[in-house]
């Protein structure tokens, strides 16, 4: 049995959230409310009003008038990555209710560049000592990763100030190798 | 013809081969590391054997583990694919002296052009040209730096048991011989377990063409064309097309001889591959090596010749004469392939591991997906980053460009960064289009290359989607906002996994 006063209008809302999206270190606004099929989205004064269907688990269709986007969302290691139209996007979501502020700030101190390690893989070779002066290209570590011999290079001139692997380490996704200042 | 073959390789090529085994009535048995024990070259097998741990030193290059495989189940013959055992002349013989037959060439003819040094030997003497530079592997760095000054920058180095772009370096001026010569042996060292290095000079933008052969053990040798593989980075193809886009008969047929007089003048059997570098301004063309295995490109010559090479190693292997003539050869349309790597072209090509967590491939008109890997497959760091090939075909080279930027658009992989949209702009580029090809595509392609911004509601619907799917699948059912436990937020989160519950029965 229904009746109007037990069974509102919010009775139907699945989500009404404000959240921040960040896509390509650009931060985003975004209130999204669904409700009953529909999706309205604003990003200030662009708004979405469109009708949502989840055909797999993370597979979304929608439909913005007759016109149809098809993505597919996964969790990624940092946020989630979507694909659409042929392109995959890294988007992480910052949730204001979840979030202390204060998280998610790393900066980098100026005039310090970072060799982190774009994959993971085997040190075969240090190719420079700390303190040695480098150009912008110069070769400081060689890793190994599927085969192949990848030397990562300085991003810029400087001195190396330290080299925190050697010889025969094994290197995980992220891990900074030496530090250029 | 046989009744059980093993296949000692893994991925996409596993699956192509079981695919012909199929058509063949023949049961496959495939091999397997520990860490491939759920891989997609397994779950179609009839039959699977373990060889190993992950690390393909201990299982797919493991020629006792994988010979003992083969006699557990009582297989007749071992086909390798390619790479990992498929030019080990050594693991030729031992499948033989196992009383197996392995699908392949001699291992004499294997070991003649499995080096470098006496492969040019053999163009030599079958009046073949070849690419100035040593006869034999260097035996100094010193040898090096005299031989490179002698023939002029740029050079190239390479590794003398070398293949895939492994141990090879090109090398524009002096100053960076040391360093790419030391890089060059490591790494061939590493992958060949032979440092030998020989050096040639470098020609100037070069198209990499190369040539399909066969030959059977009645003495037959044919050509089924040329492939046009002058899109490389890191020296290894990744875009590949038959024909080429230069499409001169006249070419192809001196090209073609060419290859079939080296072919027999090492009394070749089954398929093989002579590459060449082509010179775009005189139409030269220099003897690179050979290629004593099935290619990872063969898809684009099938689609054109509608030949099945895999299915034409399996007659041969058997002792059948080839199912065609040389007359027999005719070339329709173009194809052209797409490798598909786990890798991120944004960052130099850098492999990009992981599990892949949606994927949705391309079908319809004039599509071939050969694919290793399914829905949640993990992309290892311990093998190769090619998870698939995309080839297409069409009547005209335009018609196959169309149907592969439509093709590209269809492929969906999710969770690992591939190719796909790098293979989607160069789709698009003039040059491309204009087949204007060479070695050196890829690092003009990166210069001119201009990032387009997608359309801003792309953007906004891909974080919309993100925001829906956070706030479905994400966001936990306990929310913590201070002191105060929202009663809103209890209800909305119960209600939408009621809600989630009964969209999806």
């Amino acid at each position: 049995m229904e009746d109007g006063r037990t069974r509102g209008r919010s009775e139907k809302v699945e989500t009404d959230v404000k959240l921040k999206a960040i896509i390509e270190e650009q931060e985003h606004d975004l209130n999204v409310r669904i409700d009953g099929g529909r999706v309205r989205a604003e990003f200030g004064d662009r708004v979405y009003d469109l009708e949502l269907r989840e055909p797999e688990p993370g597979s979304y269709l929608f439909l913005r008038e007759t016109e149809l986007h098809e993505c597919h969302v996964s969790k990624a290691a940092e946020g989630f990555e979507v694909s659409l139209h042929g392109s995959n996007h890294v988007i992480k979501i910052v949730d204001p209710k979840r979030l202390r502020s204060g998280q998610d700030t790393h900066g980098h101190s100026h005039g310090m560049a970072e060799i982190t390690a774009p994959m993971a893989g085997k040190v075969v070779k240090v190719q420079i000592d700390v303190g040695a002066s480098v150009e912008k290209g110069s070769g400081i570590v060689v890793v190994e990763a599927m085969k192949m011999q990848n030397e990562m290079k300085s991003p810029r001139a400087g001195v190396v100030v330290s080299i925190h692997v050697k010889t025969g380490d094994t290197v995980n996704t992220g891990d900074v190798l030496a530090v250029v200042e | 013809m046989f009744r059980k073959v093993l296949i000692a390789n893994r991925g996409e090529v596993t699956v192509r081969i079981i695919r012909a085994c199929r058509e063949l009535g023949v049961k496959a048995v495939a091999v397997y590391s520990e860490a491939d024990a759920e891989s997609l070259h397994v779950r179609v097998a009839d039959e699977a054997v373990c060889v190993g741990p992950a690390a393909s030193s201990q299982s797919y290059l493991n020629i006792d583990a994988i010979i003992a495989a083969a006699n557990s189940v009582n297989a007749e013959a071992i086909h390798p694919g390619y790479g990992f055992l498929a030019e080990n002349a050594d693991f030729a013989r031992a499948v033989t002296s196992a009383g197996l037959i392995f699908i392949g060439p001699s291992s004499e003819a294997m070991e003649l052009m499995g080096s470098k040094t006496s492969a040019r030997r053999v163009a030599v003497e079958s009046g073949v040209p070849i690419v100035p530079g040593t006869v034999e592997a260097l035996v100094s760095f010193e040898e090096a730096r005299k031989t490179a000054e002698e023939f002029g920058y740029p050079v190239m180095l390479k590794a003398a048991a070398g293949g895939g772009g492994k141990g090879m370096r090109l090398v524009s001026a002096g100053d960076e011989l040391l360093s790419a010569f030391e890089t060059a042996q490591t790494e061939a060292a590493a992958a060949f377990a032979d440092s030998a290095l020989y050096l040639e000079k470098a020609v100037e933008r070069p198209r990499h063409i190369e040539i399909q052969i066969f030959a059977d053990t009645q003495g037959h040798v044919v050509h089924l064309g040329e492939r046009e593989c002058s899109i490389q980075r890191r020296h290894q193809k990744v875009i590949e097309e038959c024909p080429s886009p230069i499409n001169d008969p006249d070419l192809r047929r001196r090209m073609g001889e060419a290859a079939v007089k080296i072919g027999q003048a090492v009394k070749y059997t089954g398929a093989g591959t002579v590459e060449f570098l082509l010179s775009d301004a005189t139409r030269e063309f220099y003897f690179l090596e050979m290629n004593t295995r099935l290619q990872v490109e063969h898809p684009v010559t099938e689609l054109v010749t509608g030949i099945d090479l895999v299915r034409e190693q399996f007659r041969v292997a058997a002792g059948e004469p080839l199912s065609f003539t040389q007359d027999d050869v005719r070339w329709v349309g173009h194809a052209i392939e797409c490798r598909i790597y786990a890798e991120d072209p944004a960052n130099n090509f850098f492999p990009s591991p992981g599990k892949i967590a949606y994927l949705r491939e391309p079908a319809g008109p004039g599509i071939r997906v050969d694919s290793g890997v399914a829905n949640f497959s993990e992309v290892s760091i311990h093998y190769d980053p090619m998870i698939a090939k995309l080839a297409v075909w069409g009547r005209t080279r335009d018609e196959a460009i169309e149907r592969l930027r439509r093709a590209l658009d269809e492929y969906q992989v999710v969770g690992i960064t591939t190719t796909l949209p790098f293979f989607r702009e160069v789709a698009d580029d003039e040059e491309f289009v204009a087949g204007k090809l060479d070695t050196g595509f890829i690092a003009r392609f990166n210069e001119r290359r201009r990032v387009v911004a997608l359309p801003q509601e792309q953007v906004d619907l891909a974080m919309i989607a993100a925001a829906i799917h956070y706030s479905r699948h994400e966001q936990p059912v306990f929310v913590q906002t201070g002191t105060q436990v929202s009663d809103g937020r209890w209800k909305m989160a119960g209600r939408a996994a009621g809600l989630r519950r009964w969209k999806r029965t």
